[in-house]
């Protein structure tokens, strides 16, 4: 197998004096699903900050399509292809709806306006609720519309890599249950996915492979399909806490 | 009636050069959470650099071209040597020291060098007053709301209509989000704090023929330009503009019904007031916290 996509390597990340991230390994493939799940405050969100630039590590080593990119802030690896939906969404609530997906292809916006705009057609097409928006500010949007917004935002910049720190944060399952298709059809179309996610059993369900965060370290990883039946995910993240 | 119709158009004069340059924290702010505390500096050497251009027989146009434009290098300059080493960190206000260390150098050397007597920048439009309902007033202090006016409706359109504008609200409204969709926040902010500049240091061009150029007009009318943005709520454009014209006019009745001499005891009095019963200021809204 060649290089993967995404190497990260002894990862830490520290706030003063408190380390997030204890030297974390992981890597994903070209065209793969991979999820990470763990507990809030295992320090999913900070390696994934550190991953897309919104942070610097305090040590180890990032890798993007094969070139280090330990480092380097978040628009340049925009530019190189790994696009993050943010923990809280993050959208321009005091800018429309189109304004927002403008802005998602920024990157390339001078270079390829055409390809912008049509990848606005198919993010609507994917999201037909947000085509009735496109106008408004995004602020109004409910939470769920407000999701499908930061992940079209993200694709316009035309990722190989798309990373989202919890998608299903303060979102009804039946918001989920449109959201978790769309990604897996993305994915088959060939985009690879970095999925934090709270809800174990959404993430193991549509991810090929899974990591297992707590305290700052990675505990395990493997085939999603293997975990689910794993008495150590049963009894932390599947038992009793479904909707934790 | 005559004499009021005098103090409302001058004070309308008087009161867009406090919107333009309040308008230039607004920028400054939206983009940095900061300002250059010596704005008024940057005021000033639109109008002295004009003079000194013209010295050297540059004519009028192109002397306050290159005026403005130096002028807003320098402020975009600011940003990057003062602003962002000092504003790192959240809630940091090293920037506040430094942007008043580098403003006080400025003067100090514009100072020395200009000399410490205000000079005249001559334009046609100072020559002779037009007489209006009985009032007098120079077509170079008209000019100042006509240009509140184009710069204000300009800023507008540059925000809502262009990818640079909406960019740079994007950073506004977030930093971390903004550089998430590829934007280079860093290079946003120093794009506002030239384009505060440019606010700036236009109305210095513009206010310098009715005031005289030195190196000490713009300490006051950059405190100001602070003044009416904060009164008016620093994140609110409008109101901004609303606040420094209105300001200018009362300014104008104080002298008239009162004195010039306590012109500027009373009204940073009523703003002090006003601020006590408009916390986040007239047009403002209590600013998003972000944790």
């Amino acid at each position: 197998m060649s290089a993967p996509l995404l190497q990260a390597e002894g990862i830490r990340v520290s706030y003063g004096r408190i380390e997030a991230v204890r030297g974390v390994d992981l890597h994903v493939g070209a065209g793969e699903f991979v999820g990470v799940i763990g507990s809030n405050g295992a320090g999913k969100s900070s390696l994934m900050r550190a991953i897309a630039g919104v942070l610097s590590p305090a040590g180890g080593r990032v890798a993007f399509g094969g070139e280090d990119t330990t480092g380097q802030p978040s628009h340049r690896m925009v530019a190189r292809g790994l696009a993050m939906v943010p923990e809280g969404r993050m959208i321009f609530a005091d800018q429309t709806v189109r304004e927002n997906l403008l802005l998602g292809g920024y990157s390339r916006l001078r270079s390829d306006p055409q390809g912008v705009a049509a990848d606005e057609d198919r993010m609507l097409t994917l999201f037909p609720r947000l085509k009735e928006r496109l106008a408004q500010e995004a602020g109004t949007l409910s939470g769920g519309e407000q999701q499908m917004l930061a992940i079209a935002r993200g694709l316009l910049s035309r990722p190989r890599l798309l990373v989202i720190d919890e998608l299903s944060l303060g979102l009804a399952p039946v918001i989920l249950d449109m959201l978790f298709p769309v990604l897996a059809q993305l994915n088959k179309e060939g985009l690879s996915i970095l999925l934090v996610e709270q809800m174990a059993s959404y993430a193991l369900s549509v991810t090929d492979r899974t990591y297992v965060m707590e305290n700052g370290r990675m505990l395990f990883d493997g085939a999603s399909r293997e975990l689910a039946n794993d008495p150590r995910v049963l009894d932390a993240y599947l038992g009793r806490r479904k909707a934790a | 009636m005559e004499a009021i119709l005098q103090y409302l158009l001058t004070g309308l004069s008087v009161g867009s050069v406090y919107a333009m340059v309040g308008l230039g924290f607004y920028v400054m702010w939206s983009a940095a959470k900061a300002v250059n505390f010596n704005f008024g500096d940057i005021v000033m050497l639109g109008a002295v650099l004009t003079v000194v251009l013209m010295d050297v027989g540059v004519p009028l146009l192109p002397a306050c071209l290159g005026a403005v434009a130096a002028a807003a290098l320098l402020a975009a300059a600011i940003e990057r040597g003062f602003v962002r080493p000092f504003n790192r960190e959240a809630n940091a206000i090293g920037w506040m020291l430094t942007t008043i260390a580098v403003g006080t150098m400025i003067e100090s050397a514009t100072t020395a060098l200009f000399g410490s007597n205000p000079r005249r920048l001559e334009t046609p439009l100072v020559e002779a007053p037009l007489r209006i309902g009985g009032s007098g007033i120079y077509p170079q202090e008209l000019l100042l709301p006509v240009a509140l006016l184009v710069v204000a409706v300009g800023l507008e359109f540059f925000y809502r209509r262009t990818i640079t504008g909406r960019a740079m609200r994007a950073v506004a409204y977030n930093r971390t989000a903004a550089g998430l969709v590829g934007i280079d926040a860093d290079r946003m902010t120093l794009l506002s704090f030239g384009l505060a500049g440019l606010l700036g240091a236009l109305s210095g061009v513009l206010i310098g023929p009715v005031i005289q150029a030195s190196a000490t007009m713009g300490a006051i009318i950059g405190l100001k330009g602070f003044l009416v943005a904060i009164i008016a709520g620093i994140a609110n454009a409008r109101g901004v503009v609303i606040a420094g014209v209105l300001y200018g006019v009362s300014e104008k009745f104080i002298e008239a019904y009162l004195s010039t001499a306590a012109r500027d005891a009373i009204g940073f009095s009523l703003m002090v007031l006003l601020l006590l019963l408009f916390p986040q200021g007239l047009f403002g809204k209590a600013e998003f916290k972000k944790v």
